[in-house]
């Protein structure tokens, strides 16, 4: 019976999305209940792979630019119009917790360590490193320079010292 | 592989690359989830919604049950497995892959039983499987 089911084309139908809600349901039910409709699934699913690695085509290096680029404008956007996150049904836009004092944030404690910023910020990290770079090599330069003279004038001291007497 | 799919359906890359992103932008937190549990596969689940994003854009494109399209390899090309499958496999398999035609849908277009069409349906599967082997993985 289960073989029977499995044949029956439904399992393809499911995998390729065309099958009826009715079927849908069923075959949830069964591939819970039976593991060997489990497997069978598992197997249509590598097929679609397999379909779709024939037809694969590498994105170009700009289409992840684009997509952050927009993930990076819709966060900016809610930064700046924050009104979608106050409350709407007794209008006006009215805040949460106290109405009158403009728009509020809803809290959202951020789960991940990480922290996102622009990418032209990039640019300026690494102006700042290589000024900081020659900060530096200046800074090591005139300290040299001034303990050489330092040293210089100690010795003309003790050159003048000797000559008195 | 996503792309791939995409352009397949719509012939553009551009239009394909469009939807692509528009497609990733569009992923809700609830998606993400869904499609990250455990025993679901990510990219099916991609495909799905990708197949749910094109469907406006399908219905105005040639149909695979176009008998000239199918003949000139406009609709379906340079995959090896579809050019393996017969006639009625190819108006089933493609009328559901990149259609996104129900199997209600193609029984009533194409005249034949629910049963015929969920049948040649699995038999677009067995040549996929039965050459799997034989095939390179990539192109």
């Amino acid at each position: 019976m289960i073989q029977q089911y499995i044949n029956s084309g439904i399992l393809e139908a499911y995998v390729t999305g065309s099958a009826s809600e009715q079927e849908v349901k069923e075959l949830l039910y069964m591939k819970a209940n039976y593991p060997e409709v489990n497997i069978a699934l598992q197997e249509l699913e590598k097929d679609m792979e397999l379909i779709a690695q024939q037809m694969a085509i590498t994105p170009p290096e700009r289409t992840w630019d684009r997509i952050s680029d927009t993930i990076d404008e819709l966060i900016l956007r809610q930064t700046s119009d924050p009104d979608q996150f106050t409350e709407r049904g007794d209008g006006n836009g009215q805040n949460f917790t106290n109405p009158g004092s403009g728009p509020q944030y809803i809290e959202v404690e951020a789960e991940s360590n990480h922290m996102k910023v622009h990418k032209t910020w990039k640019w300026v990290f690494i102006a700042v490193f290589v000024l900081s770079k020659i900060f530096l090599a200046f800074a090591i330069y005139f300290y040299l320079e001034n303990r050489q003279a330092q040293q210089q004038l100690k010795e003309i001291k003790t050159e003048l010292q000797r000559l008195r007497r | 592989m996503l792309l791939g799919y995409i352009q397949e359906v719509v012939k553009e890359q551009a239009i394909a690359e469009q939807y692509l992103i528009e497609l990733f932008n569009e992923l809700k937190a609830t998606d993400i989830k869904d499609m990250m549990a455990t025993g679901v596969n990510t990219f099916l689940r991609l495909q799905q919604i990708a197949r749910k994003k094109l469907s406006s854009f399908i219905s105005t494109v040639e149909d695979c049950a176009d008998q000239d399209e199918i003949t000139a390899k406009k609709t379906i090309n340079g995959n090896k497995f579809i050019d393996m499958m017969g006639h009625d496999q190819q108006l089933v398999f493609c009328g559901v892959h990149y259609h996104g035609k129900t199997i209600v849908k193609l029984a009533a277009e194409l005249n034949k039983p629910e049963d015929t069409i969920r049948q040649l349906l699995r038999e677009s599967f067995n040549i996929i499987r039965n050459n799997r082997n034989d095939t390179a993985v990539h192109q």
